[in-house]
């Protein structure tokens, strides 16, 4: 395909389920492993000269000057980068529903009156419907890859925390955020990951872990392989229809020679919520500190004391969820609070990590389904409380917590919405992911 | 803890947000919801457990002192609508 | 805190650090001539959306060093925090800082009069940008901001409420110059120090009050002396002294309130999660140990106890570590007194006078070896010597040589002189004569056949003294 032709039918797609925030073709001319695959950039990646706004409009017109280390890897492989694609605002939310004041919220590409998900909403809807060969550079902090992955039925791997480089990422929190890839097929998770993972000494939580040939686990093997399905995942809250089809899935790996046994997590299913919120808002408060209409993004005119136009800027051009979410972080880090609320939630999140760990010592990989639900209408989502809302997260929020690769899998179909399957590694085990995927396709 | 509005908004001014008075109405009861809900992570037992900043275990990243190149002044000042003479313009700092 | 004295003082200073780059990118700290503002940034340190900040490790090494020369204990980790404020000159609107666990801690510095002020802590932060405010601050519509500083390193060293004057906080602003220099962590000429200081009296109960923004050493003393005098006066005419934030006007050479609010700000640390820990390792701190340089303090011990110098002598030399490096040398070949001497008045004369530094005056401890092994060889005069010496101010040069070349040395010394003079008053009765009847003139006469007879090499006064000597 040519790039008009790509432009044409991204545009088309994009006034039909509006999945990017920015249609903007960037050509490179390396040859590699990305030569002729377009790469979709989630908005919260910074591109040179790429408006990259991170689905705010506190950054309306911010032109960064550098790129990611991710998208600098993707142009050294000859991947050609197609836009921006749409997020909550900075990756607040799990239906995409939360952008930002003036931004489109996309619509799922099997039914239109309902979410893709989120926060990487835009990336996995522009997956599921891309007619030309693309694969969509996505972030996660709770879930934001794998929950929109689930429903809208493609691939989506966040990676171990630290495996890909931040820099250029425009932080939400800091100790959670990880870029990964999405794709139609396991192939393609696995190429791009490839690409991106990698130690780089402009982000300090860079992990140096050995370069790993993630393709060559693609159609391995998995027999002898033991697997636990997280017993609290399939039980009360869980629509019963999606219990049976991550059932059917299971078998599948049973034949596969896979063992399979049911685990328990209790501390991650009663606690991995509250302390993941409270990190989560505690850093993305002082994250979004910097945004002030002085150095990018929206200005005013500017007027009055500092105090009045920063607050100016902040009020006018931050939704809602933004606004609550700074003041949760605000409140729980302030002195008289931050014992209770933040050094706490670091310490249980010790605990959870402990959890998972001891875990791993019995079990190759874990399994649950991704969501609890298929996507939710519009309507549904309305009627949700902001707490109702984070709710929706309790699978996912976990492996994030603990900073554990997982990925969604495609696993079959709910009343025609996708149901996806989540698989959940040991740090730096992305490659049995893969394996468990091929095997599932 | 009882959340009122008076504390959302002396949380927001900290936070450099000026809340409309439908916006405080809004967020009282949500985020008392929220913070309840939150703090059930009273119940865990961490008396000597230290705190995980990060998820994995990451020690030492140090760079060498060797200067770096520097953006252009161009680029420094690109993304800003206030600047004057090659710095940037910021609001007063006296009330 | 119970205070015992008339007035309490302590001090919160921060001083640059002198590495080649910022603390948190790879920015020159440095500032260069004639530079555009903001062009010694990156996106690091203008706080853009998408960075990240890594660690310079030199850094931690001078830090350490300032640590272990005031005696603290260092924390086994290096940990930062986000101290979140809004102001113009931060770039991410938080300031990256110390908060739980600051790297060094329970230090001591030593004044002159020997009594020991305690530290709390010694830590790391990031400087903020510089602002500029046309026409004043009050009347300034906006304000300038030139990110150029932004992110240079600076040590935050915060003492007790331990000093009991202005003049004792100022010896101790001079005492950390001192150890600032012959660390060689701060930039003497061109470093910034600050300084916050609380300072209270006993007549109001001791109420805190703090006095922002001090800059130079100088200024300390202006400032609290200011300061120490106002709340005195307050209470003497019953006016109670509030607890507040105050800033100093240099200019105008007194302290303002500044409102309470600015001083009441929730900061909210929380652990930076864009950093790691740094693991503070023993055999990082035996490392910097067997780096640090013998202190001003044991050097004017030594110079006291070994040398036996004079006492201001070997205290103007063991301030100045470069000074003191140069008397150290030169003592080992040359009588310590007349080393100390020439070193701490005639060295730094010249210097003064050329206006140059030691190192920009390319004088070294040889010279100064060659050119005071003539002196105490009697092979020149002072005089010579100091003409000699005016010369190296203007550049270096070989000072044997040039004694060689320019004739300049003393012929001999008493006991040939005395054989010389011995001829001449064979010679010349007559003279000696009238010197003897109360003709003090006559003996000249005799002081230039001596001349003469060493064609000029002589000193004159020792040739008179010598002949007085022989006559009585």
């Amino acid at each position: 395909m040519s790039n008009e032709q790509i432009v044409s039918e991204v545009e088309s797609l994009n006034k039909e389920y509006r999945y990017l925030n920015e249609v903007s073709i960037q050509e490179s001319s390396a040859k590699g492993k990305l030569s002729g695959v377009c790469v979709s950039v989630k908005d919260c990646i910074v591109v040179k000269d790429m408006q990259s706004r991170a689905g705010s409009r506190v950054l309306t017109g911010y032109s960064p000057v550098f790129d990611a280390t991710v998208i600098q890897k993707v142009r050294e492989q000859g991947g050609t980068i197609i836009g921006k694609t749409s997020q909550d605002e900075f990756g607040f939310g799990s239906f995409n529903t939360n952008v930002g004041l003036g931004l489109n919220i996309p619509l799922n590409p099997f039914d239109k009156t309902r979410c893709c998900g989120g926060s990487s909403g835009g990336a996995a809807g522009l997956t599921q419907k891309a007619g030309f060969h693309h694969i969509a550079l996505s972030e996660s902090t709770g879930g934001s890859i794998v929950c929109p992955a689930a429903f809208c039925g493609v691939y989506g791997l966040c990676p171990t925390y630290g495996l890909v480089s931040r820099y250029g990422l425009m932080d939400y929190a800091n100790s959670l955020d990880k870029i990964g890839p999405m794709a139609k097929k396991v192939e393609d998770v696995a190429l791009m990951l490839e690409v991106i993972a990698g130690y780089d000494e402009k982000d300090s939580t860079s992990v140096k872990h050995e370069k790993e040939e993630y393709s060559s686990f693609v159609g391995k093997d998995i027999s002898g392989m033991k697997i636990g399905v997280i017993k609290e995942s399939l039980g009360e809250g869980v629509d019963p229809q999606i219990a049976s089809t991550i059932q059917e899935k299971i078998a599948v790996l049973e034949s596969k020679g896979a063992t399979v046994e049911e685990v328990s997590l209790p501390l991650n299913n009663s606690y991995s919520l509250a302390a993941y919120y409270l990190i989560a808002m505690c850093e993305t408060s002082t994250n979004l500190s910097k945004y002030c209409g002085m150095r990018y993004g929206k200005h005013e005119s500017l007027e009055g004391s500092f105090n009045e136009y920063f607050s100016g800027v902040r009020s006018e051009h931050f939704s809602a969820e933004a606004k609550r979410r700074i003041i949760i972080g605000t409140f729980a880090r302030m002195s008289g609070f931050r014992d209770a609320y933040y050094i706490k939630a670091l310490k249980v999140r010790t605990k959870l990590i402990e959890e998972y760990k001891k875990t791993f010592e019995s079990y190759d990989v874990l399994i649950s389904p991704t969501m609890p639900v298929i996507a939710p209408t519009f309507s549904e989502i309305g009627q949700m409380s902001p707490l109702d809302h984070y709710r929706m997260d309790i699978l996912t929020v976990g492996p994030n917590l603990a900073g554990l690769p997982h990925m969604n899998i495609p696993a079959g179909f709910s009343k025609d919405m996708p149901v996806g399957l989540m698989v959940i590694g040991n740090h730096f085990d992305e490659g049995k992911l893969l394996q468990i995927g091929k095997v599932l396709e | 803890m009882q959340i009122t509005p008076e504390i959302v908004k002396k949380v927001a001014s900290v936070a450099r947000l000026k809340l409309t008075e439908k916006e405080v109405k809004e967020f009282t009861p949500q985020l008392s919801e929220i913070l309840d809900a939150f703090s059930k992570i009273d119940e865990v037992d961490t008396k000597s457990t230290k705190m995980s900043i990060q998820p994995v275990e990451l020690r030492n990243a140090l760079r060498e002192d060797i200067p770096g190149e520097c953006l252009s002044v161009e680029d420094a000042l690109k993304n800003t609508e206030h600047k004057k003479d090659h710095y940037f313009k910021g609001p007063k700092v006296i009330e | 805190m119970k205070f015992s004295g008339d007035v309490v003082v302590g001090l919160e200073i921060h001083v640059e650090l002198n590495s080649e780059t910022k603390l948190f990118c790879s920015c020159p700290r440095k500032e260069k001539e004639n530079e555009l503002p903001n062009s010694r940034c990156c996106p690091t340190c203008l706080g853009m959306p998408g960075s990240k900040p890594v660690l310079n490790k030199a850094v931690i090494d001078f830090a350490l060093k300032l640590c272990l020369a005031m005696k603290c204990k260092i924390a086994p980790e290096l940990i930062f925090s986000r101290k979140s404020y809004f102001y113009p000159d931060l770039a991410k609107n938080y300031q990256v800082t110390q908060y739980e666990l600051p790297l060094g801690s329970e230090g001591e510095v030593a004044l002159s009069s020997g009594k020991k002020v305690g530290l709390t802590r010694i830590h790391l932060e990031e400087d903020p940008a510089s602002l500029v405010h046309n026409g004043g601050v009050q009347q300034s519509a906006s304000v300038l901001v030139d990110y150029n500083r932004s992110g240079n390193p600076l040590a935050e060293i915060v003492t007790k409420p331990e000093m009991n004057s202005a003049d004792e906080a100022r010896d101790f602003m001079k005492q950390l110059i001192t150890i600032l220099g012959y660390l060689e962590v701060f930039d003497v000429n061109n470093g910034i120090i600050k300084a916050d200081a609380n300072v209270s009296v006993k007549e109001s109960g001791y109420s805190r009050v703090e006095v922002k923004n001090i800059t130079g050493f100088k200024e300390i003393e202006r400032a609290l002396n200011y300061e120490i005098a106002r709340q005195k006066r307050d209470v003497s005419e019953g006016k109670t002294i509030a607890v507040e934030t105050r800033g100093w006007d240099a200019d105008k050479g007194l302290t303002y309130s500044l409102r309470s609010k600015e001083s009441e700000e929730d900061y909210g640390y929380i652990i930076d999660p864009d950093l790691i820990v740094t693991e503070i390792t023993p055999d990082w701190i035996d490392r910097i140990n067997a780096e640090m340089p013998e202190l001003a303090t044991e050097k004017l011990k030594k110079f006291l106890d070994d040398h036996g110098i004079e006492e201001t002598t070997a205290q103007v030399l063991s301030k100045d570590k470069k000074l003191a490096e140069m008397y150290e040398a030169v003592s080992s070949k040359v009588d310590s007194s007349l080393a100390s001497k020439w070193i701490r008045r005639e060295l730094p004369r010249v210097l003064n006078y050329q206006k140059k530094t030691l190192e920009e005056s390319g004088i070294t401890s040889e010279h100064m070896i060659s050119l005071l092994t003539l002196i105490s060889g009697e092979k020149i005069t002072e005089k010579i010597g100091q003409q000699l010496i005016n010369k190296l101010g203007e550049g270096p040069y070989d000072v044997l040589d040039y004694v060689k070349k320019e004739g300049l040395s003393v012929v001999a010394g008493e006991s040939e002189l005395e054989i010389l003079c011995g001829e001449a008053i064979q010679e010349a009765p007559q003279a000696i004569e009238e010197y003897k009847s109360g003709k003090e003139k006559a003996l000249n006469y005799v002081v230039g056949i001596v001349m003469r007879k060493t064609k000029g090499q002589a000193k004159p006064d020792v040739v008179m003294k010598v002949l007085k000597k022989l006559i009585d």
